[in-house]
């Protein structure tokens, strides 16, 4: 089974670019705000969720393993 | 406020007084109209951050396709003898990825994208201090500096010309053509010319690096835009008019953060105090701090692609809009005492950089270059004065807040 990730998006430093929901289609969308939510943490491969988050102009995307904790991005 | 009421606020943006202070001008307008028509040029005036933060997420509604889908004629007026080159120059910038509206921008956004993320940005950090290192060396020896031209000009110009690949001997012609492109946001009447004559003038020089990169690829971003042909994203007239647009765009806004942000410092001796102390802990703060205080770029602008209401006010499908950076920077609304620098605020949401889909690619570079040159600065001097009991003057363009000299003292 995969792993379990806990994704944040900082909302103070996320300006709506909306390059992650184009790398990871079903993790992210975007919110009323026009702000990125990870809507679903199991939307995609890990390989494309964490292209998402490095392709975030901002580094607003911060990516982990719900279990342990580890920090898979940045 | 009460006072101002009464008195109308006069539409045209050119005057000496709104290109030596912007922040009066605009900051008037987001206060009293903040969704304002000015007649002159037939053109929506957005002033307030929120206004300003929605209009750029909301990309469906405003087209980005400024120059293809305008249907007015050019503002200011321009000389009825220049139209054809304004067609000209229309073909030219409609070829930019920025001029471009979704599914297409999108398209040719990833092409681009990727060579600027932030991690890839890191990479360049020791090349930019390694600049700032030697620029700084040169006018100690010297013992003067205009900031201007001895520093915040060669030091991005030396960067992305490196990351362009193009010959180091070329960058004070690069900056020469930059010079008359930059008449985009003039209001002289016969700009055309000279911004004509730089396109030309750019076109020349590009095509046959584009055409080298398209046979023999580089690891540089003239071959990542020569690939995006090879997949049939741009035509060689789009990696034409791109490279030159990343030449220009990647030298001009970091040049004005330079310059605006050390005036900043200068002027307010505190921050500059807490700056020298710290430079490690601060120097990113500064550089955010110095973004939003007195943006490189004050207005953007777009097309509405259909009827839009905002605060009451129709704009109309096909109304030209420009929104102001440098008035939504300083929104009492937003930031608390928005005219003083503060170099604590923190976090810090300006929108130097807009917003959306068409944030700026560039950001992160600017922001690299920024953060290294506050800190060299504030390691290097005790004290920095402006070497001239003149104002200082600014270009005067609707677009750009640029110093046209800056020299400066230290000890």
């Amino acid at each position: 089974m995969a792993r379990k990730l806990r994704i944040t998006v900082d909302h103070d430093v996320c300006v709506g670019n909306a390059m992650c929901e184009t790398f990871a289609t079903n993790t992210f969308a975007l919110n009323e705000e026009r702000q990125s939510e990870a809507v679903n943490p199991d939307g995609d491969p890990l390989s494309q969720i964490l292209e998402a988050a490095d392709n975030c102009p901002v580094s607003a995307i911060t990516v982990a393993d719900a279990e342990t904790g580890e920090k898979l991005f940045p | 406020m009460v006072a101002s009421t009464n008195s109308r606020i006069s539409d045209d943006m050119f005057t000496d007084e709104v290109i030596a202070d912007p922040y009066t001008y605009y900051g008037r307008l987001r206060e009293e109209d903040p969704v304002h028509w000015n007649e002159q040029y037939s053109l929506w005036v957005i002033t307030r951050y929120d206004d300003l933060v929605w209009l750029t997420r909301h990309n469906e509604l405003f087209s980005s396709a400024v120059f293809k889908n305008d249907p007015k004629p050019p503002y200011p007026t321009i000389y009825d003898s220049d139209l054809g080159l304004y067609e000209f120059v229309r073909e030219y910038q409609s070829r930019q990825f920025i001029q471009h509206d979704r599914p297409a921008h999108l398209d040719m956004r990833k092409v681009v994208h990727g060579y600027f993320t932030p991690r890839s940005m890191e990479e360049w950090r020791p090349m930019v201090r390694d600049a700032i290192k030697d620029l700084l060396d040169e006018a100690e020896e010297r013992g003067s500096m205009d900031v201007m031209r001895d520093f915040a000009t060669p030091l991005p110009l030396l960067i992305i010309a490196q990351m362009m690949g193009v010959p180091k001997q070329d960058r004070p012609y690069i900056r020469e053509v930059a010079e008359k492109l930059l008449y985009v946001g003039r209001g002289e009447p016969w700009r055309m010319q000279n911004f004509s004559e730089g396109i030309r003038e750019m076109i020349e020089y590009v095509t046959p690096l584009v055409e080298e990169r398209i046979v023999n690829p580089q690891d540089d971003f003239i071959s990542v835009l020569a690939r995006g042909e090879r997949e049939g994203v741009f035509s060689r007239e789009q990696v034409i008019s791109n490279s030159s647009l990343l030449l220009l765009a990647g030298h001009e806004t970091t040049i004005n953060l330079l310059c605006n942000g050390i005036l900043s410092l200068i002027r307010n001796p505190a921050q500059w105090e807490m700056l020298r102390e710290d430079p490690e802990g601060m120097h990113v703060k500064a550089t955010e701090e110095c973004l939003r205080h007195d943006s490189s770029v004050k207005s953007i602008t777009r097309i509405a692609a259909e009827d839009v209401e905002l605060r009451g006010q129709v704009i109309r499908k096909a109304d030209r809009i420009r929104w102001f950076i440098s008035s939504a920077n300083r929104d009492p609304r937003k930031f608390p005492n928005p005219d003083d620098f503060d170099l604590t605020r923190w976090p810090n949401p300006h929108v130097a950089f807009g917003a959306g889909i068409h944030h700026c690619l560039g950001a992160t570079l600017v922001r690299v270059e920024g953060q290294e040159a506050f800190r060299a600065f504030a390691e290097r001097f005790n004290a920095l004065h402006l070497d001239t009991t003149e104002e200082l003057e600014y270009q005067p363009s609707i677009t750009f807040r640029s110093v046209k000299e800056m020299p400066i003292t230290w000890d």
